[in-house]
């Protein structure tokens, strides 16, 4: 017989400080999407940079008809990891979808369908929504990340300009 | 007025949730907002609650439930009953369970 020595009230407790790891915030943000409903929760990691950066808030929202596309930011399950990552698809085709932070000189590999989770629809940067970047803008961001010589040469730029950018390092 | 949990009728959860075991607890991500949302509060079960919330399943009614779980514990199924009414009571305020049938 179990003893009845607990209260049985649900203990309220920030998102943000459950233990999850990769799998565990995968499942949890697969499950919801699947509801059609978007999930929220916090970027990490500077691959995305200066687009999203470590620490901003994310809203990823389930695939509309005809998506993914060229050019989107996505939530997926990278392979190696099996951790949730942000990143943008450089080059959609036949079923495969080859991926890539914008801050990242190497890519993730050309995944499946069942991979992506969802659209990253939006952003927030110490509480402040912040516009993404205007639609006709990602395919050409997506072109120009393939190679790794646009990702070093913003790095000189924003190194020129003061304002260097941090090395990826995940994310 | 708040409508009182009651014994004979019988509650499921809610389709504004979406529940997952994550390092053995069972943890609820309410969805009445629209959205799933990690920067927000979670709610996570103890032991006896997840005893509880794994028996409310849409299927029979919370009298039911309550003996079921009198069978289980060293407790007198009064102080059960008081304890699953408290636990149900404040999951459907807040929308997590919903009656069925």
């Amino acid at each position: 017989m179990k003893a009845l020595d607990q209260p049985s009230s649900p203990h309220i407790v920030p998102g943000r400080e459950l233990p999850l790891d990769g799998a565990s915030l995968a499942g949890l943000m697969r499950a919801v999407l699947d509801k059609g409903k978007p999930f929220r929760f916090e970027a990490r990691g500077t691959s995305m940079h200066p687009l999203i950066q470590d620490g901003d808030v994310v809203t990823v929202e389930p695939f509309a008809e005809g998506g993914p596309r060229t050019g989107d930011i996505v939530a997926f399950v990278h392979p190696g990891t099996g951790g949730v990552r942000v990143h943008r698809i450089v080059r959609a085709e036949a079923g495969r979808f080859l991926l890539k932070g914008d801050n990242a000189l190497g890519n993730d590999g050309a995944l499946g369908r069942d991979a992506l989770l969802g659209l990253v629809a939006g952003h927030e940067r110490r509480g402040r929504a912040r516009r993404l970047e205007p639609a006709f803008i990602s395919p050409v961001m997506a072109a120009l990340s393939r190679s790794s010589w646009f990702t070093r040469l913003c790095r000189r730029v924003r190194r020129a300009l003061g304002r260097p950018g941090r090395r990826a390092r995940g994310g | 007025m708040m409508e009182k949990i009651d014994l004979s009728r019988v509650y499921g959860p809610s389709d504004d949730v979406v529940v997952r075991e994550i390092e053995g607890e069972i943890v609820i991500v309410p969805l009445t907002s629209g959205i799933g949302d990690l920067e927000d509060e979670l709610f996570t079960l103890n032991e006896t609650a997840r005893d509880i919330w794994s028996r409310v399943d849409g299927s029979r009614p919370l009298a039911a439930v309550v003996r079921e779980l009198a069978a289980e514990y060293d407790a007198p199924e009064g102080l059960i009953r008081d304890d699953v009414v408290g636990l149900l009571q404040e999951l459907f305020d807040r929308r997590m369970i919903v009656e069925k049938g």
